[in-house]
């Protein structure tokens, strides 16, 4: 064991640290004219602040005595400014039997200014005890008439109330709105917050005139033709702006009725269908686009059927010959000789064409009602199929915004309800090869006037109009049944485009009674031949754009 | 230099209360005016309303019906006429060429 010293030494810890009160040297010197400056700086903040405050009062003020009442919504007017839907005061009159002195005299003195009244009914409710209406959207005469009778039991309310003067007419445009004057359907959902905040009227697109025109004919014809239901867009073609837009069977918007069979369906955005020959159209435009063909290609040694994956295509007349070239297969409405075009595009090519015109996936449009185009795995068969309408789906909205670009010189449109100010020329944008709308609507003329073209009931004197017809059977679960879409889209005048009338009949049957009388002067003759677009919605279009065509062309002359 | 600035501020103060005071007068017409207003344009959107109901179409086509023993006619396009005045000569056009 060691004996080791420690040692352990001791220092003396000497702190240097010694807390010192720091001391600044900042001495301000103000002089006089500085300090005044400060002051009249500080004054003015006080006031710009208090300026803007009030000022932010005075907004909210101004909101409050305007429009923003709980139940206000802005009216909805159309492009020349009739109302298609406004909000009125109306005054209820109500009675608390808690309140009432005398109820004999009471009853009779009601009875004096309502005498149509049920006063078993209205004694007995007085005698409950319990507040009731005695009558809803009272008369100002009535109103004051019951004011002088000076009874405390009788309670005046004012409320706010949404009428739609023109009942059936926009029912799928216009849509619901709920008990708490939120929008459910149509523009007063997809506008709800704009109609509530804003004090101006939305102003749409449509034409009150021309929507009752092109309706009154819907209905005529989906009786004539026993149709499930029927449906009409009419669209500036450059524009995008839709004049008309029709959806039969509809409702009337102030009955406030929950709409829930789909019968009721908005068959014009909503439906998808699929819309056959129409399609054809759109794939001689692809081809032409491409550069693949043109208009006088010829297609020999064409078969009048063939057949794909065990399914067989064939033509829908035997009278269409084996040698056509494009022009004759869109006027003919050969079946094979779009497969043809077709398979000359490819898959791609055809499906990027389709995608530009907009008729192959959902649509952005200014109501929620929107169909989705049913989706499908491509393949050799589906373009066949594809390239001549069928297998495909998508909207009559759709439809209508495709026939637009191609027939408008290859311009993309956006359909719209809503009125814009803005100049569309400045904005518009080329997606198809110049030069390819013109040669397609003089094919569309043909369709129109030839002899061998499907649409002769359409050629309404003066109008140039063109067109491509489209009969397609519906599909089923697994397969197709017999009753058929009839559909016509046509456009005019053809040297010029500026409208797209689309014509859909959902499910028309023939009419042995109904009597055609031909526009080249043959002899009338009674009987629908064929359940064909071309005997059933080509004649429709014909009606509407007998009717509406002098309109367009003196009212909508500038538009 | 002191006179100068104090001028300046006197001034600035004595245009601002008289912008402020005019400013106030003219809010004050423009208060009155839409007060005036405000009863008038209710009254023209509740005449307009009316005016939309009775003149629509289906009304239209009503009153037709009751008191018109024939149908309305379909105006032919080719048979509209077009009036324009060129100096001082007054031109009829047809409304469109027919084409066929």
């Amino acid at each position: 064991m060691s004996n080791k010293k420690n040692n352990i030494i001791l220092e003396e810890y000497e702190n240097e640290f010694s807390y010192k009160k720091s001391k600044t040297n900042l001495n301000i010197q103000f002089n006089r004219i500085a300090f005044i400056f400060f002051v009249f700086f500080v004054i003015s903040i006080i006031f710009s602040i208090q300026l803007l405050h009030l000022g932010s009062l005075k907004k909210e003020n101004n909101i409050k005595s305007g429009p923003n009442i709980k139940n206000y919504r802005a009216d909805i007017i159309d492009r020349n400014g009739n109302y298609l839907a406004k909000t009125v005061s109306s005054i209820d009159i109500g009675i608390n039997p808690v309140e009432v002195i005398d109820k004999q005299r009471l009853l009779i003195n009601l009875q004096l200014i309502f005498p149509s009244k049920d006063y078993f009914e209205v004694s007995k409710k007085l005698n409950q005890n319990n507040f009731f209406y005695i009558e809803k959207k009272i008369s100002l005469e009535n109103y004051e008439k019951i004011m002088l009778l000076g009874d405390k039991s009788i309670k005046p309310e004012e409320k706010l109330r949404r009428i739609y003067p023109q009942k059936n007419l926009f029912s799928h445009i216009i849509g619901q709105i709920d008990d708490d004057n939120q929008g459910i359907s149509g523009l007063e959902k997809s506008f709800n917050e704009r109609l509530k905040q804003k004090k101006e009227p939305l102003r749409l697109t449509v034409d009150t005139d021309i929507q009752f025109l092109i309706r009154e004919q819907l209905i005529k014809f989906n009786t004539i033709f026993r149709s499930k239901g029927a449906a009409a867009i009419l669209m500036n073609v450059n524009s995008g702006e839709i004049l008309s837009m029709v959806s039969y069977p509809d409702f009337d918007l102030n009955k406030r009725e929950k709409v829930v069979d789909l019968k009721f369906i908005n068959r014009a955005t909503k439906s998808v269908y699929e819309l056959g020959s129409v399609f054809k159209t759109f794939t001689i435009a692809a081809g032409l686009d491409e550069d693949l063909i043109d208009i006088d290609t010829q297609f020999l040694d064409l078969p009048k059927s063939i057949s794909c994956a065990g399914q067989t295509i064939g033509e829908y007349s035997n009278k269409i010959p084996s040698d056509l070239t494009v022009e004759e297969i869109l006027i003919r409405s050969g079946n094979i000789g779009s497969v043809r075009i077709g398979q000359k595009l490819e898959i791609d090519k055809l499906k990027f064409f389709l995608s530009k015109i907009g008729v192959l996936n959902k649509i952005d449009f200014d109501i929620g009602e929107v169909g989705k185009p049913i989706t499908f795995r491509w393949g050799k068969c589906k373009l066949a199929t594809v390239s001549f309408g069928h297998g495909i789906t998508t909207t009559l909205l759709q439809l209508a915004k495709g026939y637009s670009i191609i027939t408008n010189g290859g311009f993309n449109v956006k359909p719209s309800l809503i009125k814009k100010d803005g100049d569309y020329n400045k904005t518009k944008k080329r997606i198809i090869k110049e030069g390819i709308s013109e040669k397609i609507n003089l094919i569309l003329r043909k369709i129109v006037t030839n002899k061998e073209g499907t649409a002769q009931l359409a050629n309404v004197d003066g109008y140039e109009v063109g067109g491509k017809t489209g009969t397609a059977q519906k599909n089923t679960l697994g397969g197709y049944s017999n009753s058929k879409v009839n559909t016509f889209a046509s456009i005019f005048p053809t040297s010029k485009p500026k409208y797209v009338l689309i014509v859909l009949l959902d499910e028309p049957k023939t009419n042995s009674e109904y009597i055609y009388y031909y526009r080249d002067g043959k002899q009338p003759t009674k009987g629908t031949p064929f359940n064909t677009a071309g005997w059933t919605s080509v004649e429709v279009a014909g009606k509407i754009i007998e009717r509406i065509g002098p309109i367009l062309a003196t009212k909508h002359r500038e538009n | 230099m002191k006179k100068i600035a104090f001028t300046i501020i006197f001034i600035l103060i004595l245009a601002t209360s008289v912008v402020k005071n005019s400013t106030k007068e003219t809010e004050d017409k423009i208060f009155a005016i839409d007060e005036n207003t405000r009863s008038l344009k209710t009254k023209l959107s509740e005449a307009l309303l009316e005016y939309n109901f009775l003149s629509s179409p289906e009304k239209l086509t009503q009153y037709q019906n009751q008191y018109f023993k024939k149908d309305l006619m379909k105006i032919n396009i080719i048979k509209i006429k077009e009036i324009t005045e060129n100096n001082n000569l007054i031109l009829v056009n047809d409304l469109i060429r027919n084409k066929k």
